[in-house]
């Protein structure tokens, strides 16, 4: 075991390997307050790289209802439960342990595998609030009953636990962008980092007995594209970039903007201590206790935050870039009222008025006759 | 020697088997389990212990015991390899993992390498047998039908019709698609042979060599609850291990319990090497 700085547990860890981060790191942030739950990503993963034999009911790109749904069946519970009462305090490091520290001698991490039916109800609890509204309930905020979608893919952890527990070493981390790759040429079908993998996001393909998983859409990244769920995001809640670690963060990097700039978003389940290279920006009407379980203490902080960002025309500026190019934004600007996204050389990809232009026309219209409504 | 010697120390339990290969004048290319040949060949009793080097390992040990016998005609080998299994288990589906048993042998004379799959410039050579991989050679790989027969895909884009337009796409390119066959893993193909035959220079570095002289056959019997399986190979392997009558040589064993969701490293081995006398005129 080797010791590495996992910054989202604000302490060192314990892992199989050395710390080894690559030049850059594959990341995506998920706006989860604007999640419409339309599984356009779900498809435009599918139709793009799992419509084949054995890959019936896989998803790399999966969304689910929180709390009722998950994909496979209870993935989140069933690891949270192995892993045991663990302690965060606010504003202090985790002291609790990862599934790599708090693993059996015999085994890498804490872990269970998910039986074959588990992964064949991928809509499981779908738009399933947490509760029956009672007569007499009127609206509060946080919300008494709930739901929130939360979209999913592989997070091209920085201490994978696919990675570690491959007893072939099939799997590796891409040194140029942090995508995490199951050798497809040298696996054995194993099954260890479907296992192992806590977000349960390696699968096993029945038809090549190989595992498979999600590819962070490297072709497409290599040549300066978002992944296909983040390009087909109807509700724009998505932007893929490289983070940075915090002590190597820039202000004008979109991700490390809304991750270290502003605190804004998130990592779900860090205790884990993978370090995932998924971020979200917690939904705010939901219930904080849940949120906190699944976020952090820093849950409180990111969504104080949020309720500023009306006030705040440069982090609004940067939402409404989220989804308005299909190039990977290497820094952003906002300036009178305009908010530019650049690719690597700094050449200007897109530009977005940060508030649309809106006309008011009269609600009767006399040369008509008609009287005109907001129907769209 | 002297690791044989400590290794046998720490492991009390463990009995040092010495299998003996008599020597034959049956054809032993094709010999089956239920062969007349095995009827008078003693039976050696290897023990085996759960993997014990690298994680993830077997928290029990399922196997303890596997039973050897072993004979050559002057140009195969073959090994008679009995153990205990609860159920059968021949893999398939999600989670689903296959009963197997492994040979070991050092590829270079004298003194072998490590047991651990062997190390960089002191290779092993290994054959696999799979309950999976006789399934296929009996039955052909299974389409996902026949692993899930109540499943019901709306379309697989990639199985279009051949309009003719698209030139030279038949099924069989089509597979491109499929992954661990585009990136041509011996794992996703039908397997001919219910052996793999692999050589290793140290844990996880395994590759699969192409196969085309040793055999394997098991069966298994539900009501004795046990595997008995056959593998022959050539005493000589050209690029493998090669082995001479009269030879005083080394060998180990594996085993891996499907049912009970051993595959790769969970396993049961013998912890030394294991010393194999063929007998015989040199
Ligand atoms: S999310 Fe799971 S599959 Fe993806 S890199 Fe992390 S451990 Fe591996
Ligand atoms: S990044 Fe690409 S491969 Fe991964 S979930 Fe999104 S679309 Fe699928
Ligand atoms: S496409 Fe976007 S809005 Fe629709 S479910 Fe996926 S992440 Fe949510």
């Amino acid at each position: 075991m080797a010791k590495v700085k996992n910054w989202h547990l604000g302490r060192d860890m314990e892992y199989v390997y050395e710390e080894n981060r690559p030049k850059r790191q594959w990341s995506i942030v998920f706006d989860l307050n604007k999640c419409i739950g339309c599984q356009t990503c779900s498809m435009a993963c599918k139709t793009t790289w799992t419509s084949g034999k054995g890959q019936e009911s896989m998803f790399w790109n999966n969304v689910e209802t929180k709390p009722w749904g998950s994909y496979p069946l209870g993935w989140d519970v069933k690891v949270l439960e192995k892993l045991g009462h663990q302690e965060w305090k606010k504003h202090e490091p985790y002291r609790g342990k990862t599934i790599f520290e708090a693993a059996e001698p015999t085994e890498t991490t804490v872990h269970f595998f998910p039986t074959d039916e588990d992964w064949m109800y991928p809509n499981n609890g779908e738009d399933d609030c947490t509760g029956n509204v009672s007569h007499g309930t009127h609206l509060n905020l946080p919300h008494d009953q709930w739901f929130f979608y939360l979209p999913r893919t592989c997070a091209h952890c920085t201490y994978p636990a696919c990675l570690a527990a491959c007893p072939r070493k099939a799997i590796y981390k891409r040194p140029e962008d942090g995508i995490v790759l199951i050798d497809q040429s040298r696996c054995k079908g194993y099954g260890e980092c479907v296992r192992s993998c806590p977000y349960k996001k390696s699968m096993y393909n029945p038809y090549t007995r190989t595992s498979e998983k999600c590819i962070g859409c490297y072709p497409a990244v290599e040549q300066g594209y978002q992944p296909m769920c983040v390009q087909n995001c109807i509700g724009k809640i998505r932007v893929m970039g490289f983070i940075n670690p915090p002590w190597k963060a820039r202000k004008d990097n979109p991700v490390d903007y809304l991750v270290h700039q502003m605190g804004l978003a998130l990592p779900y389940y860090p205790q884990l201590g993978l370090e995932p290279n998924i971020y979200y920006i917690p939904p705010i009407h939901a219930n904080r206790e849940y949120l906190t379980q699944m976020f952090g203490p820093k849950v409180d902080d990111a969504i104080k935050q949020y309720k500023k960002i009306k006030d705040d025309p440069r982090t609004q500026g940067l939402l409404v870039l989220l989804g308005s190019t299909d190039r990977i934004m290497h820094s952003f600007d906002v300036k009178h009222g305009v908010a530019y996204g650049y690719d690597e050389k700094g050449d200007e990809i897109v530009s977005v008025p940060v508030i649309e232009h809106s006309y008011e026309r009269p609600r009767y219209d006399s040369k008509y006759e008609a009287v005109r409504n907001n129907t769209p | 020697m002297r690791i044989i010697f400590s290794l046998a120390l720490v492991f009390g339990s463990v009995l040092l088997a010495d299998i003996k290969a008599v020597k034959t004048t049956t054809d032993l290319s094709k010999t089956l389990p239920a062969d007349s040949v095995w009827k008078d060949i003693p039976k050696e009793p290897v023990n085996l212990v759960a993997q014990y080097m690298v994680n993830p390992k077997p928290k029990v040990n399922h196997t303890p015991l596997i039973e050897v016998q072993a004979i050559h005609d002057g140009q195969w080998i073959a090994f008679r390899l009995t153990w205990k299994a609860d159920s059968k288990s021949e893999a398939g589906k999600t989670g689903q993992f296959s009963d197997a048993v492994a040979m070991q042998f050092p590829v270079k004379e004298g003194s072998p390498p490590p047991i651990f799959m062997g190390m960089k410039g002191n290779p092993v050579h290994i054959f696999h047998w799979r309950a999976q991989y006789q399934k296929d050679e009996e039955k052909g790989k299974p389409e996902m039908k026949d692993l899930y027969p109540n499943m019901n895909p709306d379309m697989y884009p990639m199985e279009f019709k051949d309009s003719g337009h698209v030139k030279g796409l038949n099924a069989e390119k089509r597979e491109v698609y499929s992954p661990g066959k585009a990136s041509g893993n011996p794992q996703s193909y039908q397997k001919n042979s219910a052996v793999d035959e692999i050589v290793a220079e140290g844990f996880g570095s395994s590759s699969v060599i192409e196969n085309k002289m040793s055999r394997g056959h098991g069966v298994y019997d539900p009501k004795q609850k046990t595997w008995t399986v056959v593998i022959s190979r050539p005493l000589v392997r050209p690029n493998g291990s090669v082995l001479k009558p009269g030879q005083n040589g080394f060998m180990a064993f594996a085993v891996w319990q499907g049912a009970k969701q051993e595959v790769g490293s969970r396993k049961a081995i013998t912890p030394n090497w294991v010393s194999l006398q063929i007998l015989g005129p040199t």
